[in-house]
């Protein structure tokens, strides 16, 4: 069975990397590719399984093939494609190239070439090869409410502190994690960042035991505080770039300040 | 192939037609002989070159390509065999890779290659080169292993549709496992192959009539299966679709006007009015908990057909054995 999680050190000695592209431009060009798709998907009506779905295999893919070889707006459309056809959400290669069009400038859309749609059959052999058939994705999403049903405290703030949780699983789609973690792990450390941003702490849960020293130690054994903070920068990190820390801050009505401590974690 | 004029992915028009031939050349299973062609598919015994040449069967099966490239169904189909495959179950044929022969010259089709385990033998050869009764201890063995495989199937709401002993394999340490399932309707939407014909043995009355059918269509098959066990001998060897019919209603006597389904064009009097026989005649030496177990699950109707789940707390896996 394939294995689809690596270290930093393979995330960055990509080939994309190998064909000379640096790490920040390709980190750039991921994230590109994760918002068209979600994007996209959105302007689809398409449910979040079948975005973040088409994501993962969006950066699975250049696991494995270069951003120079492969344009990212076409490969995105294909994965987006792909993952409708797995999650039972289909929609038509020439409506997802409609809407494709329709949110890309000429010059994007020109790497799709004089027939995008043939294109995109092709590109949809090289994908299912890439990802070796391995098409079944889980995601955090299920995680964080199976978790939130666990906790115990006000119902009010434990809802808002998923909520908040949820749109930074969406915030992480944008970064590599999904190719760092699995996605019990994503869940657990976004969780925590919402209870903190949140101002709640979870003190109490169903099915503690004297050996949990906390509630996440019910459902992924051994997670470190520095594996938290590492996966709950990065996803800040991607906040910041995508200038939504303020809208975060004034929605949560947490102090700026309390914002920017967390940042530097 | 890739753009040296400039650093940015998005002027590189390169067509995605022109690279793909690249990823198409790279070997990785050498085939060596072939197992066995089924209706819908041949299966080759392969090297895997990536993997110290270890053994596997590669089963090649073609998928016609739709206007919107591989049809849902198979696309479906195969995320769920990856997905069953991270359970492991013992008694389920492992799952090793799935990759594709690239695009096929006509455009049309595609075809698949399902790289599995290579196990030994089928149940079918292994029957056939059994030197004499099995064991009381093997058949009640093999039967729970089989149902336990088909179990989980059904647990991940699979039918198998056409268990048989060709697709059950058994290992060199005589355990069972379950192959060729979960393709139903790629292989629906596929040219059978006219010359290979499909073995009606193992069929259940309602496929055999035509009717809507679920997971009790996999009772019934292996309901055969575990009387061959016993006997080394097909229950029903029937000979077309009616002959089949006639076959199984002498066994389990025709059944009741009531329970005839309906809209099906067979007619429940073009049938004698069979009595049932009583199954130990048929399955001489067969124990006595055996025999109900199998009794339970060669019933016409198939609400009334034990579950796999029931065949597995059956007292006759549960109790001490008696022999
Ligand atoms: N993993 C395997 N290892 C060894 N032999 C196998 C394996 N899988 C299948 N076979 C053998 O290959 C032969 C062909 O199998 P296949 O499933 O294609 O056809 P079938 O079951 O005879 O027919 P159908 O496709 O109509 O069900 C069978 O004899 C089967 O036992």
């Amino acid at each position: 069975m394939p294995y689809w999680y690596y270290d930093k050190k393979d995330l960055q000695n990509t080939p994309s990397y190998r064909e000379g592209i640096p790490n920040d431009t390709e980190n750039r060009y991921r994230k590109e590719g994760a918002r068209f798709i979600i994007d996209t998907g959105s302007k689809m009506d398409l449910g979040y399984n079948t975005v973040a779905t088409g994501v993962v295999y969006f950066h699975r893919f250049y696991m494995f093939h270069s951003f120079r070889t492969f344009p990212r707006y076409i490969t995105a459309c294909c994965c987006l494609f792909l993952a409708g056809k797995v999650e039972e959400t289909p929609k038509k290669c020439k409506d997802i190239i409609k809407v494709a069009k329709s949110l890309l400038t000429e010059q994007k859309f020109g790497t799709f070439g004089d027939d995008p749609k043939e294109e995109v059959m092709t590109l949809e052999r090289i994908l299912l090869q890439t990802i070796k058939f391995d098409l079944q994705v889980e995601h955090p999403y299920g995680y964080l409410l199976k978790y939130v049903k666990c906790l115990k405290g006000d119902k009010a703030k434990l809802q808002k502190m998923v909520q908040m949780a949820w749109t930074f699983v969406n915030d992480s789609l944008c970064t590599t994690l999904c190719l760092q973690w699995e996605p019990e792990v994503i869940a657990v450390a976004l969780m925590f960042l919402a209870g903190k941003l949140s101002k709640f702490e979870v003190v109490d849960w169903n099915g503690r035991q004297p050996k949990h020293n906390a509630w996440w130690d019910m459902f992924v054994e051994d997670i470190t505080m520095e594996l938290l903070e590492d996966i709950c920068h990065q996803v800040i990190t991607e906040l910041i770039g995508a200038t939504r820390i303020g809208k975060i801050v004034s929605k949560i009505n947490v102090g700026r300040s309390q914002c920017i401590k967390w940042i530097a974690l | 192939m890739s753009a040296s004029s400039s650093s940015q992915a998005a002027t590189t028009v390169t067509s995605v037609n022109d690279v793909s031939a690249l990823f198409q050349n790279e070997k990785k299973y050498e085939e060596l002989n072939i197992i066995g062609t089924g209706a819908y598919g041949t299966v080759y015994k392969a090297r895997d070159l990536h993997n110290s040449g270890q053994i596997v069967a590669m089963k090649k099966v073609r998928v016609p390509l739709t206007e919107d490239g591989m049809p849902l169904s198979t696309v479906r189909e195969i995320a769920l065999l990856r997905q069953l495959e991270a359970h492991r179950h013992p008694n389920i044929v492992r799952l090793l890779d799935v990759c594709h022969g690239g695009q096929a010259m006509d455009r049309e089709q595609l075809v698949l290659y399902l790289v599995f385990e290579h196990v030994e033998q089928d149940l079918d050869s292994y029957l056939s080169r059994a030197p004499g009764p099995l064991s009381q201890a093997r058949i009640r063995c093999m039967s729970y292993d089989i149902l336990s495989g088909i179990d989980f199937l059904h647990s991940h709401r699979i039918v198998h549709r056409d268990l048989k002993p060709h697709n059950l394999l058994v290992t060199s340490a005589g355990r069972v496992k379950v192959a060729d399932f979960g393709l139903a309707k790629t292989y629906d939407t596929e040219m059978k192959l006219t010359s290979v014909v499909v073995t009606l043995w193992y069929r259940p009355p309602e496929v055999l009539l035509g009717v809507s059918y679920n997971t009790a269509v996999d009772v019934w098959s292996c309901a055969c299966v575990l009387a061959q066990l016993h006997s080394r001998r097909a229950l029903l060897p029937g000979a077309a679709d009616t002959d089949q019919l006639h076959r199984i209603f002498r066994l389990i006597g025709r059944p009741p006007r009531e329970q005839w389904p309906e809209n099906v064009s067979v007619m429940i009097d073009s049938f004698p009015d069979y009595e049932p026989q009583d199954l130990a005649d048929v399955i001489p030496g067969i124990t006595p908990l055996a025999l109900d177990l199998i009794k339970g699950m060669l019933v016409f109707e198939p609400s009334k057909r034990l579950t796999a789940m029931d065949c597995l707390e059956h007292p006759y896996f549960t109790e001490e054995p008696l022999m």
